[in-house]
């Protein structure tokens, strides 16, 4: 008998984080939105004792389940740390080397994982739309070893060339070069999440590449919705879809609002008899966005 | 020294000598009230061209009633310290008051969208830490610090970092200039009518901004008494020879919270984010600013003990803030 599942692609984005979050290593988190979310979806789930810290300055907070909304830096995201200190203090915290995972989101993102947060279009001065900007994230994706972005497969994101590079990845790609710019070495961009694929970086070259892929979709799909074409790693790792499980989870727990979650793209996969998976729809009020 | 890059954004060159001639100068050293009203603050310490930074967490702790009285009293062509803003930017932006802004991370709906086509304010990159870092080279005193990010990206390009060769290991390192606003605003939980200000909770930056600029407003929830601070010392965020004035300003930070104490108002910022998209920042403007005569006057017009009372309610959290 065949069954349907239905999540965003942004519930998709945060399981597949939460499953690789590490309870042995430390976390440097975007403060609130899908990153915050995918490391607490893992505190929640099977790591109830991860370590993190938020940029505003609390370290290892233990917020109570189910999440508020509005908690943005307050009280309900800060409450139970072990400390409430500063921004400069955690930010030393990952300079020093103890921020071994750096988690982010970004807007657009190129071949070597340099960061868009900032604007897009052709102009700097006359930019089609203007973002935020970095806030914490360039100094998350300088200091810890590994940076960690959440974002959605899409051609307009997956681009040759950032239209600006807010926070860096492998910058040009050439050996030494983050050092060169003054960044510790051993750093960078590690894995690239999204609803579709998971991309990792090659060694020697610093290509993007693509490392996983949902079972819905095929690799020609995935390359079709991007800018560039990425190596591509072989064998390719399956990407299992939100099990029922830690949608409820997700659902109840972490974003009770729905306001985060539900923004995003709607996905509606089958599985058939045969256990092989097929995608039935996409789409939604979030997808163009 | 070897300078391997430079960004090109526009900045007030440090100043150290000079802060230090001025705190000789003009900075109390004894221990007198600096308690005054929101009109007289803004009145005597912020000024036309003024550099301002303040201390704020998003929606949490920002001096919101000190903007509002800087727009009431139609201050103009000041350059924000805008870490980790809120909608703080667009409103002193729609109303006028603001010329450039270093951009750490800020709200950029339909107002800022609106300012920079038609070129009113001027942005300059940053990012949240390495504005919080300049704020610490401007508390240490010194003209400049290193650190390890920034370097290679557009954000350096555009910011007034550099590049060096490290003077020790001949190694690239990334340098930014001291910030010394001229302005510094904190809105904290208690003071004392001395200025000796007490913030609990994670604070982004309130000792930095305190100590590093020339003048500072502090806007406070209660006024404690001085006996209260010296039984518990190391709960002082900031002693009060930094400071130059002390403002009650209880629920100061409406339409956002004070972590442990109440909570922000989901209404407004919809209403806030209404008249962005609808262009009616005048109107909003209007209503929440230049019709009332101080904040203390808006909670009583415009908001009213029900929604405070709820506020407070909102706040179910005490633990590690007041307890």
């Amino acid at each position: 008998m065949s069954e349907t599942l239905t999540f965003t692609d942004i519930e998709a984005d945060i399981c597949y984080v939460a499953r690789r979050v590490e309870e042995d290593k430390l976390y440097f988190v975007q403060m609130a939105g899908p990153p915050l979310m995918a490391v607490l979806m893992a505190k929640r789930m099977r790591a109830p004792n991860i370590g993190y810290v938020v940029e505003e300055g609390a370290v290892a907070p233990s917020p109570t389940f189910p999440l508020w909304r509005m908690m943005l830096g307050a009280s309900r995201s800060h409450y139970r740390a072990v400390q409430w200190t500063g921004m400069n203090t955690v930010d030393f915290h990952a300079a020093l080397g103890y921020m071994d995972y750096g988690v982010l989101a970004a807007i657009q993102i190129d071949k070597y994982g340099n960061l868009n947060s900032t604007m897009l279009g052709d102009s700097y001065e006359k930019p089609e739309r203007r973002f935020g900007g970095p806030g914490g994230g360039n100094e998350i994706a300088s200091q810890c070893w590994r940076t960690v972005v959440m974002t959605r497969l899409e051609k307009r994101k997956f681009v040759e060339k950032v239209d600006f590079m807010s926070s860096p990845g492998y910058l040009d790609g050439t050996p030494g070069a983050r050092e060169r710019a003054g960044m510790p070495a051993g750093t960078g961009p590690y894995l690239i999440v999204t609803e579709r694929a998971l991309f990792g970086f090659d060694e020697k070259t610093h290509m993007m590449r693509l490392q996983a892929v949902a079972p819905w979709i095929s690799v020609e799909e995935v390359l079709a919705r991007m800018d560039f074409k990425p190596l591509i790693a072989e064998p390719l790792e399956e990407l299992l879809p939100p099990s029922e499980e830690e949608l409820a989870v997700l659902r109840a727990e972490i974003d009770p609002s729905g306001f985060t979650l539900s923004r995003g793209e709607w996905i509606t996969v089958e599985r058939d008899d045969s256990g092989a998976m097929h995608l039935l729809s996409a789409g939604g009020t979030g997808a163009g966005a | 020294m070897k300078v391997l890059a430079s960004g090109t954004g526009e900045f007030q060159i440090p100043d150290p000598d000079g802060l230090r001639a001025y705190v000789r100068e003009h900075k109390e050293r004894r221990l007198v009230t600096k308690v005054m009203t929101e009109q007289e603050a803004v009145k005597r310490l912020v000024q036309d061209g003024d550099y301002v930074a303040y201390d704020q967490n998003v929606a949490n702790r920002g001096p919101a009633s000190l903007f509002r009285e800087i727009i009431r009293q139609r201050k103009k062509d000041l350059w924000l310290c805008a870490k980790f803003n809120w909608s703080d930017v667009s409103l002193l932006a729609a109303a006028g008051c603001v010329s450039k802004v270093d951009v750490g991370w800020m709200e950029t709906g339909p107002a800022i969208q609106r300012a920079l086509k038609k070129g009113q304010i001027k942005l300059i990159e940053w990012t949240n830490g390495a504005l919080s870092y300049r704020l610490l080279a401007g508390a240490m005193g010194v003209p400049f610090l290193p650190m390890r990010y920034m370097g290679g990206t557009d954000s350096f390009a555009r910011s007034a970092a550099k590049l060096i060769e490290d003077p020790y290991l001949e190694k690239p390192i990334c340098v930014v200039p001291a910030l010394n606003p001229d302005v510094g605003i904190i809105h904290v939980h208690q003071c004392d009518m001395y200025g000796n200000a007490r913030v609990f909770g994670a604070g982004v930056a309130p000792a930095e901004i305190a100590m590093a600029s020339k003048k500072v407003i502090i806007s406070t929830e209660e006024i404690i008494e001085n006996e209260a601070i010296r039984r518990q010392p190391q709960r002082t965020t900031i002693p009060y020879y930094f400071v130059d004035a002390v403002v009650l300003a209880p629920f100061g930070t409406y339409p956002g919270g004070v972590p442990g104490l109440y909570g922000s108002d989901v209404q407004h910022v919809l209403e806030y984010a209404a008249a962005q998209i609808q262009d009616k920042m005048d109107e909003y403007l209007e209503k929440w600013v230049h019709s009332v005569a101080s904040h203390e006057e808006m909670l009583e017009q415009r908001v009213g003990v029900k929604k405070l009372l709820q506020l407070r309610q909102d706040e179910s959290i005490r633990e590690g803030y007041y307890e």
